[in-house]
């Protein structure tokens, strides 16, 4: 047939196969590339390591046989909204440094991105707490987390002032010593003016 | 005959030329940067001499040495040897082709005569090589390889030549396109050899071409990217900057600012593979066990402990230990434990420079001030609340111990112990078992070379104002000596060393407030920082900044001075107690009133010689600081001076006299409304922000 036979399908053929490298190779590595990334993004390790208050909570309000009592399940919730508390004012005192460090190039892009996440995580926590209490008691989701940031607040005052109690053995131990030495050198003293004297 | 014909370099004569241009182009800067001198402050500062050989001293310099040796440019050094040598072969094949250049026949030359010679000239001497030249006239002669054939051949050629010099068209020829044969074709030559575009050598070419576009562009310009990614600007890791962000913590001290920091990922280059768990049982039990007696249990909390004990990666347990190791200098009794205990020293140290700018952002001084003395701490290997004499050689804690003598909790600095009667000294450090004499000379000596910088005057100030301003540049100038400890007849400060003169209104560059620029004179630097354990040498630098105290945030971040104006000794040795003149620049807040700055000068490499000062900026309204100005009638700059243009720019181009009027007026309604209650709560932070 005549259109057919006059083309050389060989040297037709190179320029679509040209085309088809070039296009194939570009799509692989596309592809490879975005899967990449997304099992990079994937990867990256949570900021906040698994929350152990959550967990407690959750497994209690699920455990059907015996059935925990409301009182306990609303210590529950409370320590829930503590543990909360800790990691948002961790993440809004962080925001503005890690901003300011990521313009200048000190910190990575990966360091953001978590972040980021974890900021999300604890906005969706922390909906999920003012549900819960709303359901225990109309309206106390509004004041769970005012509550909440008490009980934190105290105890980070009791844990400082653990610490500085625990130094007292030491430092009266030190004083004791030191007190005794001032004593003898004092006593040392008068024994020498006496001994001058005499 | 004129056309355009490419030639392509068949002899090689242009070829030389083209690679060596390139190759020039390479091998020059290459070289140049080779063999500049190193500009780095530790590599012009002059030392602090001491023959004070601390223990294992062949250990840090070998360190030393290796770093030395990372440091060498091995790389350009071969890239500008073979660049030299393509350069060298090139020349050499310039000059040996250039002889194969065929001349073009130059009837002149045949005839042996100028280019002005006239016909008659010609002809003349046409006739006298006849006489001589002709075959008919000369005679063989084999000896000197003269044959009938040479000899016919000249004739000819002159023969030639001449009627090529008396025809009209062949004698304008030359004189116009130089060529007999007239105007000859323009040829342009491609400086490649012939074999590139030689049949069958094609594929061998585009070969060249795939590699070098598609395989070493792309490897080079991505080698480049992701090495540019991996490191932050403090050039560590990015991975180590995200996990020093995560252990950040406004509270911790000094030993958590180390917990922090052994959680870098450069120190996994140290302990790679079985290093990290090596020697890791014997290393606890030297360092941390109740046993041990390890100066370092008393600078660990209880709390500290059990982190470090709960650090489940064995290899930053190793780092963190060796760390502990090195800052209450430990003797390990095993060599490669020891090395390693050396090597993490300078490591933490640059990941101690990504922690600072951390806390800077966070801008809480309390913790930058913990990692400026974890620095310091490093710099001389010596714990948290080790006492500051120990930097001085010989001295261990039970010497620093016995040479403090009061027993009180707080160290005496080597300035405080210098201050001492020599005597008093004497008595209390020259014991048996304690010093000797000439260790204790040896100490002292190194005491009495220290730079200690002492500020004798710090005050602000705006370049050509007489107050400070809402809203303007402030300058914030710290005069200073450097005082040795020990040193006697220290001079009086002269009172017009303290002022600060400004700069004439025509010198452009300080008025804009870039004067610090002393490019024409060579800074003057401190000696390197006496550090015999760590091994690295290092500058010392002092960063000064302005804290805010009721918040504990940083106001001002700190500048760090690493050079000065005024020669720090003299040519015998001595010290000049020159005023030194330091100055930072912020801008001033934007509400009149008194602000109370705590001023922080801390250096990275001595201990306890931090200075903490109380500073009051005082910014008036701008209408009294105009009000002055008026009074004094002194130079209402001119409108086309440059400082008349900036004061146009300032004012917002609105003439002086009557803005100021307007000023008055307002002010004068408003002062009595509330200014008081607005000065304040002004807020005294201005450029952190508060929760």
């Amino acid at each position: 047939m005549w259109p057919f036979d006059a083309v050389d399908w060989l040297t037709l053929s190179i320029p679509f196969a040209y085309l088809f490298i070039l296009v194939g190779s570009l799509a692989v590595f596309s592809s490879l590339f975005r899967k990449r990334k997304a099992a990079k993004a994937a990867s990256l390790a949570p900021w906040f390591p698994p929350n152990l208050q959550r967990d407690v909570y959750l497994t209690l309000l699920h455990q059907e046989e015996p059935r925990v009592p409301d009182s306990m399940l609303k210590a529950a919730l409370l320590r829930r909204a503590t543990e909360d508390i800790h990691r948002i004012v961790q993440i809004r005192n962080g925001k503005a440094a890690l901003q300011v460090l990521l313009q200048r190039g000190s910190v990575g892009d990966d360091l953001w991105q978590r972040f980021q996440r974890a900021e999300k995580e604890i906005e969706e926590e922390l909906r999920d707490v003012v549900n819960e209490a709303n359901a225990f008691a109309p309206n106390w989701g509004q004041i769970i987390f005012q509550s909440a940031s008490e009980i934190a607040q105290n105890t980070m005052l009791r844990e400082q002032l653990s610490t500085v109690l625990s130094t007292s053995k030491s430092e009266k131990e030190w004083w004791e010593k030191r007190k005794a030495e001032i004593e003898a050198e004092l006593l040392g003293e008068v024994d020498q003016e006496k001994r001058v004297k005499q | 005959m004129s056309g355009t014909d490419y030639n392509y370099d068949e002899q090689g004569q242009f070829f030389p030329y083209f690679i060596l241009t390139i190759t020039s182009l390479v091998t020059i800067p290459v070289t140049y940067s080779l063999l500049k001198p190193s500009k780095e402050l530790e590599s012009t500062a002059t030392r602090i001499s001491s023959d004070f050989k601390p223990e294992h001293a062949d250990l840090i310099e070998g360190q030393r040495k290796k770093q030395k040796r990372r440091e060498r440019r091995l790389k350009r050094f071969f890239v500008s040897v073979g660049g030299w040598a393509i350069m060298a072969w090139m020349t050499y094949l310039m000059f040996t082709t250039a002889e194969i250049n065929e001349k073009i026949w130059d009837p002149y030359e045949v005839l042996g005569l100028s280019r002005s010679a006239s016909e008659k000239e010609i002809k003349k001497r046409y006739r006298k090589l006849s006489l001589t030249e002709h075959p008919d006239k000369r005679h063989e002669n084999l000896a000197q390889n003269i044959t009938t054939e040479v000899i016919n051949d000249h004739w000819v050629n002159v023969v030639k030549a001449f009627k090529s010099l008396t025809d009209e068209e062949i004698r304008n020829n030359w004189l116009q396109y130089g060529h007999p044969d007239g105007k000859q074709s323009f040829s342009i030559g491609i400086a490649l050899p012939k074999w590139i575009v030689t049949e069958g050598h094609g594929k061998y070419v585009l070969l060249m071409y795939a590699l070098a576009l598609g395989v070493i562009l792309p490897y080079t310009v991505g080698k480049w990217w992701y090495g540019l990614q991996r490191m932050t600007r403090e050039k560590i890791l990015v991975s180590s900057a995200g996990k020093l962000f995560k252990e950040y913590d406004n509270d911790q001290g000094e030993s958590g600012v180390l917990n922090a920091l052994s959680a870098g990922d450069e120190f996994e280059e140290v302990l790679k593979g079985h290093k990290a768990e090596e020697g890791l049982s014997k290393l606890e039990q030297k360092v941390l066990s109740d046993a041990s007696d390890s100066p370092v249990l008393t600078s660990l909390t209880a709390k500290d402990r059990k982190k470090l004990a709960d650090l489940e990666d064995s290899r930053r347990r190793k780092a963190l230990t060796l760390l502990w190791a090195y800052l209450g200098r430990i003797e390990l009794n095993d060599d490669a434990l020891n090395d390693e205990k050396f090597e993490v020293a300078p490591i933490a140290l640059k990941l101690n420079e990504a922690y600072t700018a951390i806390a800077l952002a966070y801008g809480n001084t309390k913790a930058v001030i913990s990692a400026y003395h974890t620095s310091q701490n490093l710099i001389q290997a010596l714990r948290p609340g080790a006492s500051p004499l120990e930097q001085l050689p010989h001295f261990t804690p039970a010497i620093a111990q016995a040479a403090e003598a009061e027993r009180a909790r707080t160290h005496l600095s080597v300035q405080e112990f210098l201050q001492i009667s020599e005597q008093q000294r004497k008595s209390r450090v020259l014991r048996p078992g304690l010093l000797t004499d000439a260790q204790y000379r040896q100490a002292m000596a190194v005491a009495s070379q220290l730079p200690v910088l002492h500020v004798e005057k710090a005050f602000f100030k705006v370049v050509g104002e007489k107050f400070v301003t809402p809203s303007s540049l402030v300058q914030f100038i710290i005069k200073c000596r450097f005082i040795p400890p020990g040193s006697t007849n220290i001079p009086a400060v002269q009172p017009s060393d303290l002022e600060d003169v400004d700069p004439d209104e025509g010198d452009v560059a300080a008025i804009t407030g870039r004067n610090d620029d002393r490019s024409g004179q060579k800074p003057i630097q401190p000696p390197l920082a006496y550090a015999p354990y760590f091994p690295r040498d290092h500058a010392p630098r002092w960063h000064i900044f302005l804290a805010d105290s009721k918040q504990g945030k940083v106001a001002v971040p700190p500048t760090a001075f690493t050079t000065f104006d005024k020669p720090i000794l003299d040519e015998s040795g001595n010290h000049t107690f020159n005023v030194q003149t330091l100055k930072m620049q912020f801008g001033s807040p934007p509400q009149p009133g008194n602000y109370t700055f705590v001023m922080h000068m801390v250096c990275d490499s001595y201990i306890g010689m931090d200075t903490k000062m109380e500073v009051t900026l005082k910014v008036e309204d701008a209408s009294k600081a105009a009000l002055v100005e008026e009074e004094d009638e002194i130079s209402e700059p001119d409108e086309d001076t440059l400082a008349g243009q900036m004061r146009v720019l300032k004012d917002g181009g609105v003439p002086k006299k009557k803005k100021q009027l307007e000023d008055d007026s307002s002010d004068d309604g408003s002062d009595t409304e509330g200014d008081v209650d607005s000065e304040s709560e002004t807020d005294t932070d201005t450029d952190t922000d508060d929760e």
